[in-house]
């Protein structure tokens, strides 16, 4: 038995040895994946690198200028960033709620009131809707949401009760808006919520379904009591997975929020925000205006990176909740 | 062989004929069509328990699950025959199947406590699916519960703890626990301890041997020296030519090890096949 394992082991060994060893094979395979590895490092940090550097006179001139001061003068400055920090928060939450409230209904309406032959096929639907370039919804929210909003939704709106407090001077709109910008980037986000909350909510395990049933649960209280909290840390993650689509959206929003560099609170006027701005401002920018475009890029880097980071860190807390069952 | 022989003869209880806790006539669950278990005809003796035994594929659990009404969940699943609870068919149009369900409890193979709520929300989560709010309520419910789990002592300092945190065994008797709060007539186990090593099951076989005092238990399992300690009536199913499972032979535990009417019976507890 012992002399066995120790065969074993010798024979384990000259494998290991032989694999590791040959020079001829190690010389080429090994550099190459080096050099690629090197390559993929080198592109990041200069990439990274040279956004920091061109970024950096308005960091050590005007910092607090790109992020509180409001009013873009092209091509003199002051470059103010707050009207396009505000707008990117104003219409990715309004997109956030829209997507969440409908698509966490979309979610256990797939898993657990779907037929299941249906069920796949409905979930193929959304992952595929989740794929369409951005482009497309920015031109069905340009040339098809936005004069029915203004013709029918809009001065219904305005007929609200302290509508103007809510969305502004009626004078002032004239179709593109914030609030078109924040409903087309709901619809864009919401298959990228619903394939990622219904994921979650699908591996809650059969059993605590079951186990709550055998007590005597409805279906709802299954659902509200068991299946909701088991997955809430998933759905966290879904939910910032989504804000981060929707704050990085560029081309729908520069096509459909109006273009305007003003910090608005009203939500029928025209806005802007930090990723449509840059795209549609770069073009002629100049000296201190590419600086100060190149700022809003690292600012739309960090809140990027953030995001993504704290929806991996719940989708991975998630996993151990689930491992723990 | 000779173990299990042992066992029963120490453990002979007479059946007392006319005092079930459920009745099964003619059970059959099919699935879309496809007979999963049939021919299920027998009593589940009261404050007693009934194991089911059989082979993979025999429909052992299929059939327990049949008895709080689990398949209601499974698109083209059917039940069809009768089966009673205290005399009233389950499966009857103005049965309710919430209330039936806390009649019926259910412990599951794997041990499932919630996993987002404590010890304690997890004793009385049942009272609080069917509207239980008023605290002193829960907590003598939960005390006493988890006492007949004889999980009590070890938890007492911690109910608000995760029960995430117990063992193995530990969380299974929270779930008996939990299923125990609601009071209810009849306990299905499915399975109960295959996820468990052998000290935790002995436990929870022990728990089941003082637990027949107040509660009817119908255990499905695939270990025979376990239906032989501590079961007093066995089903035993085996899977047919057209591979639905069927009743073989119904009758005392103590019959089905030392001498039971079918020979295919026989050489399953000898072990020759399954």
């Amino acid at each position: 038995m012992i002399e066995e394992s120790v065969s074993d082991l010798a024979i384990h060994g000259q494998v290991v040895e032989e694999f590791g060893s040959s020079t001829t094979s190690r010389t080429w395979y090994h550099y190459v994946l080096l050099a690629a590895c090197v390559v993929f490092a080198a592109v990041s940090v200069g990439f990274v690198g040279s956004i920091l550097q061109k970024s950096l006179p308005t960091w050590l001139h005007h910092p607090a200028t790109v992020i509180t001061g409001s009013g873009w003068q092209s091509p003199t400055g002051p470059f103010g960033g707050l009207a396009m920090i505000v707008g990117t928060l104003e219409t990715s939450l309004i997109a956030l709620v829209i997507a969440v409230l409908i698509g966490l209904g979309t979610s256990i309406s797939i898993v657990f009131f779907i037929p299941r032959r249906l069920r796949n096929i409905v979930a193929t639907l959304v992952e595929l809707l989740a794929a369409v370039p951005s482009i497309v919804y920015g031109l069905w929210g340009y040339l098809v949401l936005a004069p029915w909003m203004y013709k029918s939704v809009d001065p219904w709106l305005n007929s609200w009760p302290f509508a103007r407090t809510l969305f502004g001077d009626p004078s002032q709109q004239y179709g593109p808006s914030l609030l078109l910008a924040a409903i087309v980037l709901g619809v864009m986000i919401l298959p990228t919520f619903v394939a990622i909350s219904r994921e979650v909510i699908a591996v809650v395990p059969q059993d605590l379904i079951e186990a709550s049933l055998s007590l005597g649960a409805t279906r709802w209280q299954v659902i509200r009591k068991v299946v909701l909290p088991t997955s809430r840390i998933g759905l966290f993650g879904a939910t910032f997975l989504a804000l981060a689509r929707a704050t990085g959206e560029t081309v729908a929003v520069a096509l459909i929020a109006g273009g305007v560099a003003k910090v608005q609170f009203h939500l029928l006027d025209p806005g802007t925000s930090i990723a449509s701005w840059i795209a549609t401002e770069f073009g002629e920018a100049q000296g201190n205006e590419i600086s100060a475009l190149m700022a809003l890029g690292v600012l739309l880097m960090l809140l990027s990176f953030s995001l993504s980071l704290v929806s991996r860190w719940l989708v991975s807390r998630q996993r151990k909740v689930l491992a723990k069952v | 062989m000779s173990e299990t022989q042992a066992t029963n003869q120490q453990a002979v209880i007479e059946r007392v004929p006319g005092h079930s806790a459920m009745q099964l006539k003619d059970v059959a669950v099919s699935f879309n069509g496809r007979v999963a278990v049939r021919d299920a005809t027998f009593d589940i003796a009261k404050n007693r328990v009934t194991s089911l035994i059989g082979p993979s594929g025999s429909g052992k659990t299929t059939l327990l699950r049949a008895l709080n009404r689990l398949h209601d969940l499974t698109p083209g699943a059917k039940v069809s025959g009768q089966i009673l609870l205290e005399g009233t068919d389950i499966y009857r149009g103005d049965v309710t199947v919430t209330e039936l369900r806390t009649r019926v409890g259910m412990v599951f193979q794997r041990p499932n406590p919630f996993p987002t709520m404590s010890i304690y929300d997890n004793v009385v989560s049942g009272l609080r699916f069917n509207g239980i709010k008023k605290k002193s309520l829960l907590d003598e419910a939960a005390e006493t519960s988890l006492r007949s789990a004889a999980l009590w002592d070890s938890v007492e300092t911690r109910l608000k703890v995760a029960a995430s945190n117990l063992s193995g065994g530990e969380q299974q008797r929270l779930c008996i626990a939990r299923a125990l709060a609601m009071d209810p007539e009849v306990l299905l186990m499915d399975e109960p301890t295959s996820a468990l090593d052998p000290i935790a099951t002995l436990k929870i076989e022990e728990l089941m041997t003082t637990l027949k005092e107040r509660v009817t238990i119908v255990i499905v399992t695939h270990n025979m020296q376990q239906a032989a300690r501590i079961s007093d009536d066995c089903a035993f199913l085996l899977m047919g030519e057209d591979r639905a499972g069927e009743l073989i032979e119904f009758d005392t535990t103590e019959k089905i090890f030392n001498n039971p009417n079918d020979p295919r019976t026989l050489d399953y507890t000898l072990g020759r096949f399954g």
